[in-house]
């Protein structure tokens, strides 16, 4: 019983923490249809800043509001010198935006390489390992407190995408682009808006991350895939969705290391991804119409 | 098009030139072709090594090179990548015509380049790519200096039967060529020594939460944990191991991540009192290792480890060989390698053939333990420079 | 006719390339570049000409350099049968995957490549007993010169090339085009949109799954993360399909070329003329450039997908009317 209640427990709490990562790719992926593979190397960026601020004493968590703030204009610069002037390029596949990322995926790895080595860098802070017990079961507080984050920031986006102007203008481009203009919204400038949220977004799942894992310019890749799997389970644009896809995956990877093996950690991710594309197109967000 | 094309000829005209061009100037030195990870992610490791051979080559040139002639160091990245790997040795053969070739660390691309230097018949000295396999194949032109990986914990074999005598154990393993064969040959000696492996599992390297993993560990409740893995999973491992207040009797590294300082960086004190197997450390019993390991640090402001030491001697075996052969030719150089019984830093290196294997130097291990932040040699007990802390205090009972 | 004889006179240089240049050097860059024309012909059929978007090249690949390397560990045959059977294991992994995953549309069937690369990856580094996992596969290579290997590349880029130009000017690549136009329409006009996904997947896998069983033998060592990497193989299949021009029939020669040389020269530092000259002019400066180049070599293989994307998303053959014009524009003005 303890290991299942063990397993659980280890399953939503990195839940949460894959929600964080998926939120900012639902949105990306639900507004403009752009498929994001520089998600990963996103957040990696900004545990490099993280790590960079831990070095000068600064906390994880209040390097959030340098973290976010640095990926909202990293995304916005993206989004407006290399990710919309495609759009207006005649080009017979239109999958070059997602070739496009990928170069940027590559680019930021090597900058960071370039920058730091190929070194390990550690965040450690004195809650990094605290934990608390119930009965058998043990807590990891600094997760707990990601988790808890993860909820915060969905509930905002949730409240800030149906009650602000902004908002408003990013779920109308996001239902119908031609639409939207002909509304008299600036989509060009929505778009960008919403990269930058993204990345702004992942960039506090980067902080979060940073002092119970390490940093490396490599980190990114797996992660950019679950971002995918989450967005892909929980629906394009539903950041309610996102939670649900973050915890699902969590409790998979953790249900499939205790009782299959952790081998297959990737390949569990992987046929849920599959799966849920082909039976359940829309994810979690069809059954729930949020 | 036209001038393009014609600037394209010229830009190559001038690189052949080039080239021969240093086959000329060349001519006064002799050539050790060097393949390593210079970029990507192995370029740390591939650092280090390139520094320690570059460290020897000024030593040895300095005492007057070898037969009057200095050495000069061919160094070609590998990008840690089998492909890539081959064409820098088939590069280094065709073009710069060295007699002799040496470096590796990475078992994958170490195992395509030396079938290069089999083909095409010039000695290739491997450092570090530890594979088993690579000198399993009956390479006559082949030689390795570091122990095959199935070799790594001889030291902790003569440990668990002399002093813990555990009576179940789990196997954690990364999934990588290291991490599968040396926990394979981990498993054959448990059998050996009559220890029960409850449970042997693999996982993939980068992993963000092992808690259900351990968790499954802890209801098996085993005497020994023994771990292959990188060290940043190394870290997560028993940082993790403590959060779930996983208890063995003790916690075993294979070697690889559990010695490096970036290991107990990033555990803090979750790495205290955790053992691991170790191929080299600076305290080892052999002639200038001591020296060899303050001279990197004073030099490079860094702390070297056994991969540097390998790199190190293996330029002075390589040094040894041209020196004793008879002629500048791949096939003389080759027979003075064979014939190699020398003492260096890293240890005796003589090249013996046994089992399956053939041209495989082989060195005592060692075993280490974390204490007060620092990795201290507790086994085998004559190069023991501390005693080791057994049995090991419950996460609980630690301040 | 003009392009015929361009076709046979490159077919002929190529053929007697390697009794011209005896540097290995240089005749195992071309082994890579004939390769590596394979893999982006192939690539170039399913998505430049049908729209599929593969970003899982590497399934075929790598299925097919296993299949050439599990024949010589476990039947003790040569690897070279790999050549036969190798397309055919990727055709039989492509097949069922495109009958699942073909009622996925564009970028969601490129994720879906993507997904059944890293399953194909996992799969074989865990099922250590039969793929022998990390530790790989070794075997003697048959030939200790380049030449055998050269020509063989070059038969199998001849042949790849040569069907592929025959499928796309036959009716199936007429019906390819269209799906890739609009799919919608393309059904509603009666072509059986899924029996041509599959055939223009199942000839794509079959000539990468060639190539990955001529990697097998060539290079005799393959492992889990080198033949199903993201990046040396898939993502470079499409840079090879999009740098030389998507649709197009002689784009991935173009693209492979350029590729396999710009890698090599961001890899050798401009073949070592950087570190000569900051050598011989004793100049620290370009002894700093030289080290910066070749130690992000990787870096400005990223940037170089940026760029191509942004200035020629066609690729230089499929772009070929805007670069002529471009630069006939910038004479005029000089």
């Amino acid at each position: 019983m303890d290991v299942f209640l063990q397993t659980l427990v280890a399953g939503i709490l990195k839940g949460g923490l894959y929600a964080l990562i998926g939120i900012g790719m639902t949105l990306i992926m639900g507004v403009m249809g752009i498929i994001n593979l520089a998600h990963g190397q996103l957040m990696m960026v900004a545990m490099y800043i993280t790590y960079v601020l831990h070095l000068a004493g600064v906390d994880p968590y209040i390097s959030l509001f340098v973290a976010m703030p640095a990926l909202f204009l990293l995304g916005c610069l993206i989004q407006r010198f290399l990710l919309n002037p495609l759009l207006k390029v005649d080009t017979i596949l239109p999958e070059n935006q997602v070739l496009m990322t990928v170069g940027i995926g590559m680019v930021l790895t090597e900058i960071i390489r370039f920058i730091f080595k190929s070194d390990y860098k550690s965040v450690s802070t004195g809650y990094s390992n605290a934990t608390f017990f119930l009965g058998n079961i043990s807590f990891s507080i600094a997760l707990g407190i990601s988790f808890i984050i993860a909820i915060a920031f969905t509930v905002a986006m949730f409240f800030f995408l149906i009650k602000t102007d902004i908002g408003r203008s990013i779920r109308a481009t996001a239902q119908d682009k031609d639409a939207a203009v002909l509304m008299g919204v600036n989509t060009g400038r929505i778009t960008i808006i919403t990269f930058g949220l993204g990345s702004g977004l992942v960039a506090a799942a980067g902080c979060l991350l940073a002092p119970v894992y390490y940093v490396f310019p490599d980190i990114g890749g797996p992660f950019t895939a679950r971002a995918f799997i989450i967005t892909i389970l929980g629906g394009l644009g539903s950041t309610v969705g996102a939670i649900f896809g973050g915890v699902t995956l969590g409790l998979a990877e953790s249900f499939g290391a205790t009782y299959i093996s952790m081998d297959y950690e990737n390949i569990i991710g992987m046929t849920i991804f599959v799966l849920v594309l082909l039976f359940l197109p829309g994810g979690f967000k069809r059954l729930t119409k949020i | 098009m036209s001038t393009g094309r014609k600037l394209v000829f010229a830009v190559f005209a001038v690189v052949l030139g080039l080239c021969i061009g240093s086959v000329v100037v060349a001519a006064e030195t002799l050539k050790v072709g060097i393949v390593l990870p210079l970029t990507g992610e192995q370029a740390k490791f591939g650092e280090i090594e390139k520094r320690s051979f570059e460290m020897a080559a000024e030593e040895i040139n300095g005492k007057g090179g070898v037969n009057g002639k200095k050495l000069e160091l061919l160094f070609e990245d590998d990008t840690g990548k089998p492909d890539v790997g081959r064409s820098a040795v088939e590069k280094l053969i065709s073009r710069e015509k060295v007699p002799v070739l040496t470096g590796g660390y990475s078992s994958s691309v170490t195992a395509a380049a030396t079938a290069v230097a089999q083909q095409f018949k010039v000695p290739f000295m491997v450092t570090t790519g530890s594979a088993d396999k690579i000198t399993e194949s009956g390479y006559d032109y082949v030689f390795r200096i570091n122990p095959p990986a199935s070799e790594y914990p001889a030291a902790v074999v003569t440990f668990l039967e002399q002093v813990v005598k555990p009576k179940t154990a789990v196997i954690l393993y990364e999934n990588s060529l290291f991490g599968q064969s040396s926990s394979k040959s981990f498993e054959e000696d448990c059998q050996k020594l009559k220890i029960d492996v409850v449970a042997k599992e693999g996982y993939h390297k980068g992993a963000v939460d092992f808690k259900p993993l351990l968790t499954k560990v802890k209801s098996l409740n085993p005497d020994l944990v023994y771990m292959v893995s990188y060290v940043m999973d190394a870290s997560l491992l028993m940082r993790q191991a403590k959060e779930l207040d996983l208890n063995p009797k003790l916690f075993i590294g294979g070697g690889a991540g559990f010695t490096l300082p970036e290991f107990h960086k990033n555990a803090g004190d979750a790495a205290e009192y955790v053992f691991s197997a170790a191929l080299w450390v600076e305290t080892a019993p052999y002639p200038g290792a001591r020296e060899y390991f303050d001279k990197y640090a004073k030099k490079y402001k860094e702390d070297t480890e056994y991969h540097g030491a390998e790199a190190y001697a293996s330029l002075y075996v390589v040094a040894d060989a041209l020196k004793r052969a008879k002629t500048i030719t791949p096939k003389d150089v080759r027979d003075a390698l064979a014939t190699t019984d020398m003492k260096t830093a890293f240890g005796p290196v003589k090249f013996v053939s046994y089992d399956k294997k053939t041209q495989q130097n082989k060195i005592p291990t060692f075993l280490v333990q974390w204490q007060k932040g620092s990795l201290e040699t507790v086994w085998p007990k004559g190069v023991a420079d501390k005693k080791f802390i057994f049995p090991v205090p419950k996460w609980n009972e630690r301040k | 006719m003009k392009k015929k004889l361009v076709a046979l006179l490159v077919l002929a240089v190529l053929a007697f390339f390697p009794l011209v240049v005896k540097d290995n050097y240089y005749r195992h860059l071309m082994i890579l570049f004939l390769m590596w024309v394979v893999i982006g012909s192939a690539w170039n059929l399913i998505a430049g000409y049908t729209g599929q978007v593969s970003f899982g090249d590497a399934a075929f690949f790598g299925s097919g350099a296993y299949a050439a390397g599990l024949l010589s560990t476990h039947l003790q045959v040569s690897a070279w049968w790999g050549l036969a059977i190798g397309g055919f294991v990727a055709v039989a992994v492509g097949l069922p995957f495109g009958w699942i995953c073909f009622r996925m549309r564009g970028a969601y069937f490129a994720l879906a490549t993507l997904a059944l690369n890293e399953v194909l990856r996992h799969a074989a580094t865990i099922a250590e007993g039969f793929t022998g996992g990390m530790v790989g596969i070794l075997i003697m290579p048959s030939f200790v010169s380049k030449v055998p290997y050269y020509y063989v590349a070059l038969a199998l880029a001849a042949f790849s090339m040569l069907s592929i130009h025959w499928v796309v000017h036959a009716k199936p690549g007429y019906y390819f085009v269209s799906i890739r136009e609009d799919q919608d329409a393309a059904e509603s006009l009666g072509i059986d949109t899924h029996f041509y996904k599959m055939l223009s997947l199942g000839i794509a896998a079959f000539w990468t799954g060639v190539a990955g069983a001529l990697y097998m033998n060539y290079m005799g060592f393959i492992d889990p993360e080198v033949v199903f990497s993201l990046h040396d193989i898939s993502i470079m299949a499409i840079l090879v399909g999009i740098v030389g021009g998507v649709g197009t029939v002689y784009g991935p020669m173009v693209g492979a070329f350029l590729m396999v040389t710009v890698q090599e020269l961001f890899r050798s530092g401009f073949f070592g003329l950087l570190k000569y000259l900051a050598i011989v002019t004793g100049s620290d400066a370009l002894g700093v450039l030289a080290e910066a180049v070749t130690g992000a070599h990787v870096l400005g293989f990223g940037i170089l997908v940026v760029v191509v994307i942004l200035v020629l998303p066609n690729g230089i053959v499929g772009d070929w009317p805007k670069i002529r014009k471009s630069v006939f524009r910038m004479k005029t003005a000089v």
